[in-house]
C-alpha cells in the first residue's frame, strides 16, 4: 500500500513538472496568436509573430515573421497601441 | 477590460432585441461562405440576417470565447468605440463622413471580429452574421442610436 502511494505520489509530481513548461508554451504561443491579430487589425506588416519580449505588465516586444519589430502595450487611456521598432 | 468589451457589442447586438419577436425564434443560421472562405457581404444577406438574438446566451458565449485574447478584445473595443463616436459626429453634424462610409467601416469591422471568431467558434460567428443587420438598423437610426450608451 505504502508503495503504491509513493508511486502514485512521484506520478504526480512527475505530471506536474511536465505540465508547467507546457502551460508556459501554451501561454507564449496564445500570446503570439494575440499579437499577431492586434498587430494586423492595426493594419501593420508582420505575418506571424515568432517572439515575444516582455518589458512590462502588458507591454511587449514583438518580432515578426518579416522582421518587423513592434512595441505593443497597454496606454492609460485603455487603447492599445502598436508601434513600429528600429 | 474585457467586460467593458463585451458590454460595448452586446450593446451593438442588442438591435435585434428591439425587433419584434417572431411566434418561434429560428436558430442561427451558418454564415454564407464564397469559395474563397470569406464571408458574404451584407448586401447579399438573407432577410434571416435580422433575426433576434438571444442576449444571454450570447453574453455567456462571448465571455466564454478563447478565440479572441485579451489584447485583441481591447484592440476591437477600440475600434468599436472609434466607430461610435464618428456615428455619434455624424448624427451632431460634425463628421465629414457620409452614411455609405459609416457602412463601409461598419462591414469592415464586422469583418475583422468575424475573422477572429470564424475559424474556433463558428457558433458565435454565425450568430454575429445573424445579427449584423439588427446591429446595422440600431446605428443608422438617429432615434435607436441615441438610447445606446457608451
Amino acid at each position: 500500500m505504502n508503495r503504491l502511494a509513493v508511486a502514485l505520489a512521484r506520478s504526480l509530481v512527475a505530471a506536474a513538472l511536465l505540465a508547467v513548461p507546457l502551460l508556459a508554451q501554451q501561454d507564449e504561443e496564445a500570446l503570439k496568436k494575440d499579437l499577431t491579430a492586434v498587430i494586423a487589425l492595426h493594419g501593420l506588416p508582420c505575418g506571424k509573430v515568432v517572439a515575444v519580449k516582455v518589458q512590462a505588465e502588458n507591454d511587449y516586444a514583438a518580432t515578426c515573421e518579416d522582421r518587423n519589430k513592434y512595441h505593443v502595450y497597454l496606454n492609460a487611456e485603455g487603447r492599445v497601441v502598436v508601434e513600429k521598432m528600429k | 477590460m474585457e467586460v467593458a468589451w463585451i458590454a460595448v457589442l452586446l450593446l451593438l447586438m442588442a438591435g435585434g432585441a428591439h425587433q419584434p419577436a417572431p411566434a418561434s425564434t429560428p436558430a442561427p443560421k451558418p454564415p454564407t461562405r464564397q469559395t474563397t472562405g470569406t464571408v458574404t457581404p451584407p448586401a447579399a444577406a438573407s432577410p434571416s440576417a435580422t433575426a433576434p438574438l438571444d442576449l444571454d446566451l450570447l453574453e455567456q458565449r462571448l465571455r466564454a470565447t478563447r478565440s479572441i485574447g485579451f489584447f485583441t478584445k481591447v484592440t476591437l473595443k477600440n475600434q468599436i468605440d472609434d466607430l461610435l463616436d464618428l456615428f455619434r459626429d455624424y448624427y451632431r453634424g460634425k463628421a465629414k463622413v457620409t452614411m455609405k462610409d459609416l457602412r463601409r467601416r461598419f462591414d469592415l469591422l464586422m469583418m475583422k471580429v468575424l475573422s477572429l471568431l470564424q475559424d474556433e467558434d463558428q457558433e458565435l460567428a454565425s450568430a454575429i452574421v445573424a445579427s449584423r443587420e439588427a446591429i446595422w438598423a440600431l446605428l443608422a437610426d438617429p432615434k435607436a442610436f441615441a438610447t445606446l450608451k457608451g
